[in-house]
């Protein structure tokens, strides 16, 4: 049956897990295997596909800003979402509806139910009945009781009906004789005929009556008590040899029954067992829920654990993170297991389990599969002792240089009341100062390259009020010296460090300055060309206005204005540098091993070049209060100022952020060689080889074929004759000019027209006739323009 | 006003109300088409419900450890298979729901039957309908008329799809009817009644502008559902047929064996979420894209591949990168198998003819060009039977009108009697006597001159001309000047707002162009949400299909031609 399903509700039978390898779907058994053979196997395949893909990726770019119009913002790697919203109309999309409430119900179960407990009471009426009476009928001692005896308490459990009443039998409708006698059911007093008579062993009676337990378990099996029903036949075989009375003869440990009584209390049986008895599924199943329960409930844990630890905060013990990792793992394994026991349940029994309970132990291993796939992918893991002491150490450091910052802009306004007074002896604040040590400095200057006159221009400019104050300390630190107050020495020493910091990052944010001028010429520039373009698009546009287009297809390309691609190229940079930024944030906590840790090397040390001017430190720290987990990144403040302007600027910071998430890498392994710079190059190339190549769709013929051609042998891109949207750029229609008599023909019928609307009053009507009739004069102007 | 996620509650809420522990789901033919299109079974599977059983299948095992969630259309049969179902439970208890109403000796009996008291739960949740696309729904009936008159159990199965929509939306409407079709009056009439009689379960909390119910007739615009499209989802379903988000890509030379048939659903299938209203052109770029995504994650993984971290990262990212292989490869062949399509059939000639049948009045270049593609070899005998019928259609009273002439040329082209058949009862079905409106040329002096502004400054494209007159007839509707004489209201109160909550329903079948001029419309006029339903959702093929199931067979040869005055004003 489940083949006429639709495909959702299909067996998972194809489902694969497993180290599987993404090209060849080979299974491999674990990561570094995995590995080994994507290299062994992939590699060359590979680079063929990368260089068929850079070609690719080109020509794709092209063509779809030919297309398309839009600016491809495919560089960055977010994934595939932005990637194909392509079209917005405004208004609302009927995805975006607002919610709305769970549609009408209607509950019939009180009605149900009302109908039901009639119906079950005179069932459970019926049932207890029989029961009651079989526990009578068994409550005496059967073997060592006369048969008459017994006859006598069987005939005062139940009134019997008279045997003159029935003279067929009820079931079959034999008629009675002397050969077919009558029999009586001992639980309800009716009559029937031998072969109509049913027996009910004594076991399955007691079982009935106490529903025990000591009953149930040398009662061996369900199924075996209808199976009594054959094997009674002897006793009914020698009853008929002994002609004297089958009324008298002895069945010692049976009850004779109807067939309805029987099957009521049959019933009744099986619902005791069910009751009793779980099938080793459920237990196994109870089992696995379990450990989902606490995976649910523990993965969180540790992942707020983790990301912590990560960051170096000191708020969780590692060890103990350590120990729930494990145990985490642990079940995870357990789900694995129990998940496994399960597809295996039965299948090395003789009879196999039918195809649905097979399936039904297909599906819980599938499902526990997804579950553990989402899940336990999602677990980062945690830093090894000596990354975490870095981490901490880093940490520790930051927070140390945030408070001291903090003093230190109090500090400075102090400083500069006591400079006023030149009296070097009456200074008494060091002492609390001087105990905040500041952070050692990272000693890799990276930066440098785009900081050329950091360094080299601090010697020149003597009028520097910072330059100056160094002065002024350097001297101050020679007296105190020379005072022997070797605290204060140490205070003026750290505040020396301090300003000639300061000092660096006014040279940055200058050099900062400087770029962003040269961008911005660049964009006037640019501003300039585009005007150009438009006024040149313009007049195209003017001439399209009167081309019947016919054979235009379904490339709008012309109709859409070239503006649409500059004027997105903003906000969509503005965009790319912002999920950049966000990207950023997402990665750091999420990616694995000591890659937080590189980031925050690496942006520590990029703080400690730039420290930031003590009257900025307080918003600052507000800044990084907020973004904790981006481990107070300096460049999201440099992206922002950066997105205002275009060009140079933007991939500045695009470049910076790729950097910083390269950096994880180039720490990790880092003799690594990269260029950040590599790909933008290329990236640039691109887009400056966009605006002129007519057809997207000619050049790129076979590449894309190729590309394909593993995928399938229909290529979609073929450039054949039949491809829709092949344009012929070169077949320029002839003008089709409107006949000047039509238009004033049309003009004439819209006057009449909009007379009669008068007439009538739909000024409604009149308002947009009279419009038309504005536009069609402006283009019969326009028409006369052209003419002359 | 979202039906697929009305439809969704529904299920989840079902799921939910039932607890805990492992679950069976149990449903009929038409339940499981229901479901499937808005759960897929990842997502279900999640839910515990781990096996899917028709209440039909005499296969089914007795399984005590399971749950049974039972949704069912109230039908007899069912009912009947759900008392020998309780009689003899195969599962330890049972929650159930119905998709509609029930009536209450049903009750009684289901209750009667329940002896051991394994029901939990019996409800009416109105999941009555098949939902496309948020806003558009389906009932998957096929030829529902005969004549020009309902088939009964159509009716009340329409009458039930209907009125089950409205109580999921929670929508208690005013009715306007096509007066020109008698079975749209039949079904408002009684969708009515159901509302009257159900009262209790319409008594909604009113809104300022009460919701409209609009119900059109198909044969007053066959033209749509006889061209051909460009548009995604649109062009999927003329090409290759959409059933249920399924397309049966078996036919299509070469193709692999996981490929055979394909699902497409938005619902799980961003790509297609994103692309499904894009044309051809676009979704070619934006399947460029998709590739070049996917090849570029190739490299970069393997190069990446040089640290146990790098191996990690890549083992993250494998479901994605496995799912995303599965959309790439699924929806390369699809477009491929589109595009060969169109180039086999040379159907962007076809397309540009069709488009002017449709849309412009010039006759004597319409017929030289619907001659000139039946003379070429590589139209198919379809196309070349659904050009004529476009041109029998438009051109059906023109004084020049040269129907037979087609018609023979159809013939010696070697085109089946049963086609030729089909193009005369295209005509009986949507001719110019059956048109409440006039479907060719505009009616008043606005649209006159919009149209001839639109011919002066050309056609944006050549092949999406044509608007569905399911665009201008809700275009007047939301502006209120939608013709009391031609869609009166169903009793005497009428709406004096401008309507805000419309759900139009088209007897005969919708098709999927009029499922985006409702999209657009939607999304151009805020403060409007419409709702889209048909009896099916249509192509070329379904829509001739339908009309020969409706009886309507055609004259072996058109004869008698209607010497009629010129339908065009200019």
């Amino acid at each position: 049956m489940a083949s006429s399903y639709p495909p959702p509700f299909d067996d998972p039978v194809e489902v694969r897990e497993g180290f599987l390898c993404p090209l060849c779907l080979k299974d491999l058994q674990s990561f570094y295997q995995l590995q080994a053979h994507y290299e062994e196997e992939h590699s060359s395949d590979d680079r063929d596909v990368k260089g068929q893909l850079r070609n690719l990726v080109q020509k794709a770019r092209r063509a779809k800003e030919k297309l398309l119009k839009r600016d491809g913002d495919d560089r960055t790697d977010t994934g595939a979402q932005e990637r194909y919203e392509s079209f917005s109309y405004g208004g609302v999309d009927p995805y975006m509806w607002e919610p709305q409430e769970l549609g009408a119900m209607r509950s019939h179960l009180s009605d149900f139910k009302k109908h039901r407990a009639a119906r079950i009471d005179h069932y459970v009426v019926e049932v207890n009945k029989l029961i009651i009476r079989l526990e009578k009928l068994t409550s005496f001692d059967r073997t060592n009781t006369e048969s008459t005896k017994i006859r006598a308490i069987e005939k005062s459990v139940v009134p019997w009906v008279n045997d003159q009443d029935v003279p067929f039998c009820p079931d079959c409708g034999n008629r009675f004789s002397i050969r077919n006698r009558r029999h009586h059911c001992r639980l309800c007093g009716s009559i029937m005929c031998k072969k109509c008579l049913e027996l009910l062993s004594l076991p399955l009676a007691s079982k009935l009556t106490s529903a025990s337990k000591e009953i149930l378990a040398s009662h061996t099996s369900p199924n075996s008590s209808p199976n009594s029903i054959p094997s009674s036949r002897r006793g009914s075989i020698s009853s008929v040899s002994s002609m004297s009375s089958v009324l008298d003869e002895k069945d010692d440990d049976r009850i004779r029954c109807c067939g309805h009584c029987k099957d009521t209390l049959l019933k009744r049986e099986q619902q005791i067992d069910e009751r009793e008895f779980t099938p080793d599924i459920v237990k196994l199943y109870e089992k696995l829920r379990l450990c989902m329960e606490k995976v649910d409930q523990k993965a969180p844990e540790y992942i707020k654990m983790a990301e912590s630890l990560n960051a170096g905060e000191t708020t969780y013990n590692l060890e103990h993170a350590n120990d729930l990792r494990v145990e985490v793992q642990k079940v995870y394994e357990l789900i694995d297991a129990l998940s496994k026991k399960i597809l295996t349940l039965g299948l090395n029994e003789e009879p196999q389990p039918h195809p649905k309970t097979l399936q039904l132990q297909r599906m819980i291993r599938y499902s526990a599969t997804l579950f553990v796939q989402e899940k336990l992918l999602g677990l980062m893991s945690l830093p090894t002792k000596d990354q975490y002491e870095q981490l901490k150490e880093k940490r520790k450091q930051e927070i140390d240089r945030k408070l001291y910052m903090e003093r230190q802009a109090t500090l400075e306004t102090q400083r500069r009341l006591e400079e006023k007074q030149k009296d070097l002896s009456s200074r008494s604040i060091a002492a609390p100062n001087g105990e905040a040590s500041y952070p050692k400095r990272g000693t890799v200057k990276k930066s440098e390259g785009w900081l050329p006159t950091s360094s080299i221009s601090r010697q020149q400019e003597i009028g520097d009020p910072l330059l100056q104050q160094i002065d002024n300390i350097t001297s101050f630190i020679k007296q105190a010296k020379a005072a022997n107050r070797l605290d204060e020495v140490r205070m003026l020493q750290e505040n020396l460090r301090q300003l000639q910091d300061e000092y660096d990052q006014q040279q940055t944010l200058k050099a900062i300055e400087l770029s962003k001028r040269q961008a911005e010429e660049e964009e006037m520039q640019r501003e300039q060309l585009q005007v150009l373009r438009e006024k040149e698009w313009e007049r195209e546009q003017h001439k399209a206005m009167f081309q019947h287009s016919r054979t235009r297809s379904l490339d709008f390309r012309e109709m859409k204005p070239h503006q649409h691609e500059s004027g997105e190229e903003n906000p969509n940079q503005i965009a790319r540098a912002l999920d950049l930024d966000t990207t950023q944030i997402k990665s750091s906590p999420s990616s694995k091993t000591p890659s937080p840790a590189a980031v925050q090397q690496q942006v520590t040390q990029e703080n400690s070049l730039f420290p930031i001017k003590p009257t900025e430190a307080s918003q600052y720290i507000k800044e990084t209060d907020q973004n904790q987990t981006m481990f107070l990144n300096p460049f999201e403040e440099e992206a922002d100022t950066g997105l205002l302007k275009e060009g140079p600027v933007t991939t500045f910071a695009e470049d910076t952020s790729q950097m910083v998430s390269l950096s994880t890498k180039a720490l990790h392994s880092s003799k690594k060689e990269y260029n950040p710079f590599e790909d933008d190059e290329e990236d640039q190339q691109t887009n400056g080889a966009t605006i002129c190549a007519p057809n997207p769709f000619e050049e790129n013929g076979s590449p894309s074929q190729k590309s394909v051609n593993d995928q399938n042998s229909g290529n979609p891109f073929e450039l054949s004759s039949t491809n829709p949207f092949e344009v012929d750029d070169n077949e320029i229609l002839g003008e089709d000019v409107i006949e000047e008599e039509l238009l004033l023909q049309q003009i004439d019928n819209i006057k009449a027209y909009i007379f009669d609307a008068k007439h009538s009053g739909r000024m409604d009507e009149v308002e947009v006739l009279t419009e038309n009739l504005k536009e069609l004069k402006r283009t019969l102007a326009k028409q006369k323009e052209k003419c002359n | 006003m979202n039906v697929v996620f009305a439809v969704k509650q529904y299920v989840s809420k079902m799921i939910e109300d039932s607890g805990p522990g492992m679950k069976v789901l149990l449903m009929d033919k038409e339940t499981t088409s229901i479901v499937s299109m808005v759960y897929t079974q990842s997502e279900i599977l999640q839910k515990e419900v781990y096996l899917f059983e028709r209440i039909d299948s005499l296969n089914r095992e007795t399984m005590k450890h399971l749950k049974a969630i039972c949704f069912l259309r109230p039908t007899k049969e069912n009912v009947e298979y759900l008392i020998q179902e309780l009689r003899r439970p195969k599962y330890s208890i049972y929650y159930i729901y119905f998709s509609n109403v029930i009536s209450k000796s049903d009750v009684k009996s289901l209750a009667e039957a329940d002896e051991q008291e394994v029901v939990a739960e019996v409800q009416e949740f109105y999941g009555d309908y098949i939902a496309v696309n948020p806003h558009v729904f389906s009932l998957n009936l096929l030829g529902c008329c005969q004549g020009r008159s309902w088939d009964l159990a159509q009716l009340s199965r329409t009458a039930q799809g209907l009125t089950a929509l409205l109580l999921s939306l929670k929508k208690c409407p005013m009715i306007r009817y096509q007066l020109s079709s008698d079975p749209a009056k039949r079904l408002a009439e009684c969708v009515k009644q159901v509302i009257t009689k159900e009262y209790e379960l319409f008594d909604f909390r009113r809104t300022e502008v009460p919701p409209l119910l609009l119900i059109l007739d198909r044969s007053d615009d066959a033209i749509t559902p006889l061209l051909n499209q460009w548009t995604y989802q649109a062009m999927v379903h003329e090409l290759l047929g959409i059933n249920n988000n399924r397309i049966d890509l078996s036919r299509v030379p070469g193709i692999s064996k996981d490929l055979r048939e394909v699902v497409l659903s938005a619902e799980n299938d961003e790509f297609y979420a994103n692309n499904m209203y894009l044309n051809f052109a676009e979704i070619g770029s934006n399947i460029k894209n998709l590739m070049e995504d996917f090849q570029r994650r190739k490299p970069k993984e393997q190069q990446k591949l040089e640290s146990i971290a790098d191996m990690k990262a890549f083992v993250e990212n494998y479901p994605q990168f496995k799912k995303m292989s599965g959309t790439v490869s699924k929806h390369v062949t699809v477009v491929g198998e589109l595009s060969r399509l169109v180039g086999e059939r040379n159907l962007l000639e076809v397309s540009e003819v069709e488009q002017e049948l449709a849309c412009q009045n010039d006759h004597s270049s319409a017929h030289q060009n619907v001659r000139r593609l039946l003379q070429n070899p590589r139209v198919t005998e379809f196309d070349a039977t659904r050009l004529v019928m476009l041109y029998a259609l438009h051109y059906e009273r023109h004084s020049s009108n040269s129907l037979p002439g087609l018609m023979t040329d159809l013939r010696n082209r070697g085109v089946s009697e049963k086609h030729r058949k089909l193009v005369s009862a295209v005509v009986e079905y949507g001719g110019k006597r059956v048109r409440g409106s006039d479907l060719f040329s505009p009616k008043d002096a606005v649209a006159i001159t919009k149209q001839f502004l639109k011919g002066l400054k050309g056609v944006e494209n050549v092949y999406t001309q044509h608007q569905p007159f399911l665009h201008e007839t809700l275009d007047q509707l939301i502006k209120g000047r939608l013709k009391d004489g031609q869609y009166p209201y169903l009793g005497p109160s009428t709406l004096r707002d401008r309507p805000q909550d419309i759900i139009v329903f088209i007897i005969g079948g919708a098709t999927y162009e009029e499922a985006l001029t409702v999209y657009n419309l939607n999304r151009t006029t805020p403060g409007v949400r419409i709702v889209l339903g048909g009896t099916t959702i249509h192509n070329t093929k379904s829509f001739l299909e339908e009309i020969s199931a409706s009886g309507f067979r055609g004259r072996g040869i058109e004869s008698s031609q209607v010497p009629a005055r010129s339908s065009s004003r200019r």
